[in-house]
């Protein structure tokens, strides 16, 4: 647990799906099934056609805790639910783009406010009972009710209001926003369909949040995705099994999915999972550190690694600008004068190294960034933010206009010191069991002290850190990174409207506090409810070169998706959205047959 | 006699571990938390005597590394160039004892930087990393096992001696010592106390309460040993003499529990050191930049700095010896003080 | 029998005291479960605050004290936030697993330590001592998931053992022959990591033990009787040196739950650890609580079994405050 295992998956906080696009723009490979019984509306999937059995052998960092797609909200849970649930709009992890999943079509009205979806026909879950609108129906019901809990129902309220739901017959419904909305269909992406027939009661008795947890047997449980629950073992494995009922074909007519079995083991250290891989009792890999990454390329035996190129994470560091009380942490307020002063954090970027970064933490496996859209996010980066090269005198000279000045310290180094004659000396938390992040903090140290900067690091454990940043306030500065989910700006809406719970250096105002914060409230407001891209990426875009030249957070390097998978595996095609390499699953397949015996 | 021989090498060989460790800033050549970012992961530095042309140097001289191209971690000998190492080398400003200022350094070189211990992820050199990390450590190591052990002895020797319900309530007390998640308190404490105490402050802050609530086991081991020491005859006999308890206690039953601290001791100041490590997992432990020999061991514990950079291995080659000198000191101080010793007997 | 019973009545207090006392601690300590989702951009902070409430953590302590003693009396020790079940079961199944693997590595442990330590207790500053003391150093240097990792490592490249885990899958299938072989191999590393790391402090305390009685009078009076070497060692030197041992054993014993959770999370070892550590670092309260007081019972055995066998072995104290 201790070493460096922890450290992306802090990030694995994020459960992002979701957004944007036209209906137009959608399906990449949709054509309606030829081959199996003549009723049922199949989804037939472009791409090599496999040969069928076998079992696939993954790897989790930690125990699932749940089945039950409505109150999920780690990681591994999530990635075991990916394959057991469908949506009626997919987001393909490869594109990026929306697809129809259970839904065969999805009608927009012309004002934007009106979804028509109609479901596939002759549709089953995975123990056979049919599909129809009123699963459709009651999962709304259930995401939305405010008594659930689900994180999910925050994604559903638009414009204040939750959408609604109505059945026009057992195929077709319509959802209705209340205002036009940005994201489009793809907000139906990752809300898994609920099968009414095993949940409508405890749902009714209120005991939802016991159903679907891993001691539900298995002939309780049912879903709509490739793969359906065969045995779980605590603390060791989870066992799916193809689920016979699954709703998509090859090109060949051939039912998905390929695999017999998919295997969940639970591997809790990183390093071990990197053992489990090489050693060859696990047959894929993902969310790899670049060390890692490297070790295992260099010993390549049967397996290949792929390094698919930044994804959605961004490391940045950001200084408090909450507008702290006199009581709360004085000695916080007093330096807040430095960290409001705009010079003084463009200032700390232009001194910041990120190619020491990406080439120290990441081993050139990762992009240096200006701003939060990584280069994975090709349709929303702004090729127009400008990427600074690190610079100490443009940092002397503006920490100089700010009214900065330098004395020679008692070593005889100098030391930076403001109007007043006060030392800038603070400190930057960050989360102790993320190596990556610990490390760039020390580089930022080393590089802040080349500007007379004295700098602490302080390493805190994440849940302590989490309670200093977002509840008592009680910070200098913060190394950070999040995760988007999804590369629809919408997914980080709430970093960067003023009132958002996740607008780090300040939160939950009630009133933008600076004039350039009201202006990125006013164009992410507008590109909510713009409907089409061009014109959401032109605000989006305003937005990025607002937060380039105010720097509420300084941004730093994106790490790549590492992955790698068994030479055997075909079909494997990584992503940079998650989950990285499963979200083919249905496509994976064993090319000999061979399949992991498992030993 | 052969005993106090014995614990003469002991106790030289410790002071002289100690020394080592007291002046490091003589001993390394560096600054521990100076970075060189072209220099990650360098492997240890080859000292040479004779040149790619065959001659012959007199002092011994390396080639620098130079980083290979589209590469992390891979180096070669910039063989065009040979650095000779000098003796008694101006170098960074450090504080003798944390006293006297002073440039001067062992050894040194100028123009490039010679690593002999190899560098870690930062380019920082290793051999002043070790050296440095060892003040922190090992004060730690020694505060950590004083405190539990002169409360272990307190509480151990007292339940013993004593006896009836104050054993009873004692011994009681050390289960929920054993058992509580110490944890918790603390990271309350950390968060209790400002970021502006400096982490460093932090560390010892935490050492010490982690010392403090270790006494449980030394105390468990004294207070068995107690009960068997005070029933024996010449106690007894003490006893019946109207020996206060005061006399018995210093003077009988105590000499008798020091093989076991001994052998706690010896086996404490390493676990204490070690245990920052995951203290440093939990955001308790030194902080970087500093260096100690428990943030240095952490790296051991990554897959891939095992299987890809085994000089940074060299700090657990290089705490062996204090390890080994606490033991040797213990068992020597346990023979010189061995109550049948051959021709002193009882 | 009226010890005993006082002993029971002792540890009842016990339990209730650190179940107490650990309720207090995860509450000193900052943060809560569901503050991860506060940095989740999706879930807006009024979410949060209504599971907390759900969950009850916006209460005050003594009410969620209270509403765990009912949970307890129930059997479910308390209910886990993340796995939305009752503890109990949670920690039921895994502490088997744990149990497997420490009380196998514990008798190990002690079967290696005790000659080692006699062995280099009688060659005091011989060749074998100091390499046992040599050994023994190095091996407290090396920080246990070093070396867990180098093992798994070594597991790995030789392909000798499984790198972790308890049983192969199809485990069910095998032959009940190749079901033992099977569970041989995968315990035989992390077997070989908790004997290693606990060698030390073993060896050391039975050597500096035997050190102490080896010169006493009586065994010299036993050796001039011609009483064979080996009798002598085990049979009248270590009884008489056994005083710290049976403290130590107890320890042993109370550790066997909690001595072995990160070596169970390096080597995957199906074990309370996982979980454990993973309740500890995410706040999961009553997961945390639940194994707290399991290894609190151990404790409490290991300490009650150890004072039996202090007054059974030796005899001064058997016949001092007991006898009045």
């Amino acid at each position: 647990m201790r070493s460096r295992n922890a450290s992306s998956q802090q990030c694995w906080m994020l459960l992002n799906l979701l957004l944007a696009l036209a209906v137009g723009l959608a399906p990449v490979v949709i054509a309606l099934a030829q081959q199996p019984a003549p009723h049922e509306d199949l989804l037939t999937l472009s791409g090599e056609a496999g040969r069928s059995g076998g079992r696939l052998v993954v790897s989790l960092r930690a125990e699932p805790k749940t089945l039950n797609p409505v109150l999920a909200t780690d990681a591994p849970s999530r990635e075991v639910i990916a394959t057991m649930r469908a949506d009626l709009v997919h987001i393909n992890r490869a594109t990026q783009l929306t697809e129809a999943a259970l839904a065969k079509s999805v009608k927009v009205s012309p004002d934007g406010l009106q979804y028509t979806v109609t479901l596939r026909q002759g549709l089953r879950f995975s123990d056979g009972q049919p599909l129809d609108a009123d699963d459709v129906l009651f999962t709304f019901r259930v995401y939305l009710d405010e008594s659930v809990h689900s994180p999910q129902r925050d994604l559903l309220i638009v414009g204040g209001k939750p959408i609604t739901v109505h059945k026009i017959d057992a195929q077709t419904l319509v959802f209705q926003f209340a205002t036009p909305y940005g994201v489009g269909e793809r907000v139906f992406d990752g809300l898994a369909i609920l099968p009414r027939h095993l949940l409508e009661k405890p749902y009714q008795d209120g005991k939802l949040a016991q159903i679907g947890t891993l001691s539900t047997p298995a002939n309780q449980w049912a879903g709509l995705g490739p793969f359906r629950l065969k045995e779980y073992v605590a603390g060791q494995r989870l066992i799916l099994e193809r689920n016979p009922y699954y709703w998509k074909t090859d090109t060949k007519g051939h039912r998905l999915p390929y695999l017999d079995e998919l295997v969940f083991l639970f591997v809790p250290s990183s390093d071990a999972q990197v053992l489990r891989f090489q050693s060859g009792e696990a047959d894929v890999i993902s969310g790899l550190g670049a060390e890692n990454f490297s070790v295992l390329s260099r010993q390549r035996r049967g397996y290949t690694m792929v390094d698919a190129g930044p994804g959605l994470e961004y490391n940045f560091l950001f200084f408090n600008l909450n507008d702290l009380d006199g009581k709360t942490a004085p000695e916080v307020a007093r330096k807040q004068k430095w960290f409001r002063e705009v010079k003084f954090r463009q200032a700390v970027s232009a001194a910041v190294d990120r190619e020491a970064i990406v080439r120290l933490v990441y081993q050139g496996r990762g992009a240096a960034l200006w701003g939060p859209v990584t280069p994975g996010n090709r349709r929303w980066v702004d090729a127009k933010v400008v990427h600074q090269p690190r610079s100490l005198d443009k940092a002397r000279q503006l920490l100089r206009e700010a009214g900065f000045t330098w004395t020679s310290g008692a070593s005889g180094d100098s030391a930076l010191i403001d109007a007043e004659g006060r030392p800038v000396e603070f400190s930057i938390v960050t989360s102790s069991s993320n190596a990556d992040r610990t490390k760039m903090s020390t580089l930022i140290q080393d590089d802040l002290k080349q500007l007379g900067m004295r700098v602490q690091v302080v390493p805190l454990e994440f849940r302590s850190l989490i309670d200093r940043v977002m509840q008592t306030k009680e910070y200098d500065a913060c190394v950070l990174g999040l995760v988007s989910f999804d590369a629809d700006p919408n997914s980080d809406i709430n970093v960067w409207l003023s009132n958002g719970g996740t607008h780090l250096w300040n939160p939950s105002q009630t009133h933008p506090a600076t004039q350039w914060e009201g202006e990125i409230d006013r164009l992410m407001e507008e590109q909510l409810t713009a409907t089409s891209y061009e014109q959401r990426k032109k605000l989006y875009d305003r937005v990025q070169e607002i937060l380039a030249v105010f720097q509420p957070m300084i941004f730093l390097a994106s790490p790549d998706i590492l992955v790698g998978a068994k030479n055997t595996i075909g079909n494997f095609h990584p992503a940079v959205l998650e989950p990285y390499v499963l979200w083919n699953v249905e496509q994976l397949y064993l090319r000999n047959g061979a399949g992991n015996s498992g030993r | 006699m052969i005993e106090r021989r014995k614990l003469a090498k002991w106790l030289v060989v410790l002071v002289a571990l100690h020394g080592l460790i007291a002046c490091a800033g003589f001993f390394a050549p560096y600054d521990p938390v100076e970075q060189d970012r072209q220099l990650p992961y360098a492997r240890p530095m080859k000292l040479h005597l004779i040149d790619t042309q065959g001659r012959v140097h007199m002092r011994p001289f390396f080639y620098p590394l130079r980083m290979r191209e589209g590469s992390f971690d891979q180096y070669d000998e910039d063989i065009a160039r040979a650095m000779s190492l000098k003796l008694f080398a101006e170098g960074p400003r450090y504080r003798l004892l944390g006293l006297l200022p002073c440039r001067l350094h062992l050894f040194g070189a100028a123009g490039a930087r010679i690593c002999l211990l190899g560098t870690d992820g930062y380019g920082r050199d290793q051999l002043s990393r070790i050296l440095y990390g060892g003040q922190v450590s090992l004060l730690a190591g020694l505060l950590g096992a004083g405190i539990t052990l002169s409360l272990g002895l307190g509480i151990g020797a007292a339940a013993g001696y004593f006896g009836g319900w104050r054993d009873e309530v004692l011994m009681r007390l050390t289960e929920p010592f054993l058992a509580l998640p110490w944890l918790y308190m603390l990271l309350g404490l950390r968060a209790f106390l400002p970021l502006a105490v400096s982490p460093l402050e932090a560390f010892f802050l935490i050492v010490m309460v982690i010392g403090a609530v270790g006494w449980a086991r030394p105390a468990r081991l004294v207070r068995g040993v107690v009960l068997s020491a005070k029933e024996r005859d010449f106690v007894r006999a003490a006893r019946g003499f109207g020996a206060p308890h005061r006399y018995l206690l210093w003077r009988h039953v105590l000499p008798e529990t020091s093989s076991v601290l001994l052998t706690q001791a010896a086996i404490l100041i390493p676990q204490y050191v070690l245990a920052e490590m995951t203290l440093s997992f939990l955001g308790l432990g030194v902080p970087e930049p500093l260096a100690s020999w428990g943030n240095l061991l952490a790296n051991l514990q990554q897959y891939s700095v095992l299987t890809s950079y085994w000089w940074m291995y060299l700090p657990a080659l290089a705490i062996v010896p204090f390890f080994l000198g606490y033991l040797g000191l213990a068992s020597a101080l346990q023979e010189w003080a061995d109550p049948f010793k051959v021709g002193r007997g009882t | 029998m009226r010890f005993l019973s006082r002993r029971l009545i002792h540890a009842v207090l016990v339990l209730f005291g650190v179940s107490i006392l650990t309720f207090l601690f995860t509450s000193l300590a900052p943060g809560d479960y569901f503050d991860e989702m506060r940095l989740n951009p999706q879930i807006a902070p009024e979410t949060v605050v209504a599971l907390r409430a759900q969950y009850q953590l916006d209460r005050p302590l003594p009410v969620r004290y209270a509403r765990w003693l009912n949970s307890v009396v129930h059997g479910d020790l308390g209910y886990s936030f993340s796995y939305n079940s009752p503890v109990g079961p949670l920690l039921w199944v895994r502490a088997r697993n744990t149990l497997f693997l420490t009380v196998t590595a514990t008798l190990l442990s002690w079967g290696l330590a005790l000659p080692l330590g006699v062995w280099s207790a009688e060659r005091l500053g011989g060749l074998p001592d100091s390499l046992i003391s040599w050994m023994m150093a190095g091996l407290m240097a090396v920080p246990d998931l070093a070396l867990a990792l180098g093992l798994l490592l070594f597991a790995a490249r030789s392909g000798w053992f499984p790198t972790g885990g308890l049983a192969s899958l199809g485990f069910e299938s095998l032959s009940p022959i190749n079901e033992l072989r099977d569970l041989t191999l995968h315990m035989f590393l992390p077997v070989a990591v908790l004997v290693l790391t606990a060698l030390p402090l073993l060896v050391r305390h039975v050597r500096a033990a035997m050190a102490g009685v080896l010169h006493a009078p009586f065994l010299r009076a036993a050796q001039g009787h011609g009483i064979p070497r080996r009798r002598l060692l085990y049979r009248y030197a270590l009884p008489a040196a056994a005083n710290p041992l049976i403290s130590l054993f107890g320890f042993s014993i109370g550790a066997l739950l909690s001595g072995s959770l990160l070596v169970e999370v390096v080597m995957s070892w199906p074990g309370i650890g996982p979980l454990l550590v993973e309740a500890i670092l995410s706040r999961d309260l009553y997961v945390v609580v639940g194994g707290v007081l399991l290894s609190t019972l151990f404790l409490v055995v290991g300490n009650f079994v150890a004072d039996v066998f202090l007054y059974w072995a030796d005899p001064r104290i058997r016949a001092g405050p007991v006898a009045k």
